[in-house]
């Protein structure tokens, strides 16, 4: 019996160049165990068409947390000049952050949402892109939140990296209202936790 | 000499230094991929795979008992920081990789310290790690040892040597554990 494979469901925007940018981006594309790339480059699983975008951008490397039956993620960034912002969090050349269940992405302009859904499989893991007309995230900085708000359940991820699998649906993404899962940052162990806020980058989306 | 004036400030690189030892290092082609004492420049975005398999791995081990793809080592930042950390990643199903003492199973990876001790299988690596200046490039430098690197870390400290040259009794004299019940 084939084991179900994890799936990265991953929307994409770009608020000037529209579907254009993601002309040679693939709807679905399964990889082994290595990690997944994104950028301008012919080497790039995901290919945009974004000018101001590294060769090779960010990578989405899959791994196990110690314990952890499932798959978890952690995007590096590879590009030397951009940065890139992960849930709030802004991050330079070679830092990397472990993914939650569902994340907000933006860098060269280009707006990205990732949802995992999780499967038991380690053989390989499934990247399924959808293409988002309107955008994805109102804010790029994590927002302090307070000690008594709640966690929607649906954007936690698994304990201990494993777990439930998310709804799939993208679409509480667009909702522009505030809300705290942006200041929300997976840490190492698979929870969550309020990372400290860093200067605004001198461009909207750097 | 325009070509030394333009040229871009020279930086020191973080060098990972690799020391293999084998219990059967002699058979044949077992290292061969491998260049000793040789420094190789790679860029500190790419992932360095490990294992039997050439075409996946940078550095390829000729013995049928290493997985295709062994581990990968990559380097990363932590945040604001300006040297480079390396990271380490079991990518063999079948055999558990040791660092110092830590087991890591299938995909689960850790950050190397400065100064380690890799296992999997009859291999043994010790990693040293070397920082540099230079965030794009690293580089790696590999050697062999005849002696199992364990028995190296392993061995207790030796007893000290005085100035005079006799050894002393040092041996007998230090605490030993004993049962409450002994007394």
């Amino acid at each position: 019996m084939e084991r179900p494979l994890t799936v990265l469901q991953v929307a994409l925007h770009h608020p000037t160049q529209g579907p254009a940018a993601f002309a040679k981006v693939p709807p679905k594309l399964q990889l082994d165990t290595s990690p997944l790339l994104l950028g301008r480059g012919q080497d790039a699983h995901l290919r945009l068409m974004v000018s101001r975008l590294s060769r090779q951008h960010l990578s989405l490397e899959p791994y196990r947390e110690q314990g952890s039956s499932l798959l978890s993620f952690s995007l590096r960034v590879l590009s030397r000049q951009g940065c890139v912002w992960v849930n709030g969090l802004m991050l330079r050349f070679l830092e990397q952050v472990p993914l939650g269940a569902v994340n907000r992405v933006a860098f060269a302009g280009v707006q990205m949402a990732i949802c995992i859904e999780w499967g038991i499989s380690l053989e390989a893991f499934v990247c399924c892109v959808h293409l988002s007309p309107s955008p994805l995230i109102y804010r790029l900085k994590a927002e302090e939140t307070d000690d008594h708000d709640e966690i929607p359940p649906q954007q936690q991820p698994p304990p201990g990296g494993s777990g439930e699998q998310t709804s799939g649906s993208l679409g509480f993404l667009q909702d522009p209202s505030p809300t705290q899962d942006s200041a929300l940052q997976p840490s190492p162990g698979g929870g969550t936790e309020i990372q400290p806020r860093r200067e605004p980058p001198e461009e909207a989306l750097c | 000499m325009s070509s030394f004036e333009d040229a871009d400030t020279e930086e020191t690189l973080t060098c990972l230094q690799i020391t293999l030892y084998h219990p059967d290092r002699l058979q044949a082609g077992r290292f061969q991929s491998l260049r000793f004492c040789h420094r190789e420049k790679l860029p500190s975005h790419k992932v360095v795979n490990f294992g039997r398999h050439s075409s996946s791995c940078h550095y390829v081990f000729q013995d049928k008992q290493v997985s295709r793809i062994q581990f990968s080592l990559q380097l990363f930042r932590d945040f604001s920081s300006s040297v480079l950390s390396v990271e380490i990643k079991n990518m063999s199903q079948k055999t558990s990789l040791f660092v110092d003492n830590h087991e890591l199973g299938y995909l689960n990876k850790v950050k190397l310290p400065p100064k380690c001790i890799l296992r999997f299988g009859d291999y043994q690596c010790l990693v040293e790690k070397e920082d540099g200046e230079s965030l794009t490039f690293f580089e790696t430098q590999f050697a062999w040892s005849p002696t199992s690197l364990l028995e190296e870390n392993l061995r207790p400290l030796r007893t000290p040597v005085p100035e005079n040259g006799s050894h002393s009794t040092l041996g007998s004299t230090l605490p030993t554990e004993m049962d409450e019940n002994e007394l």
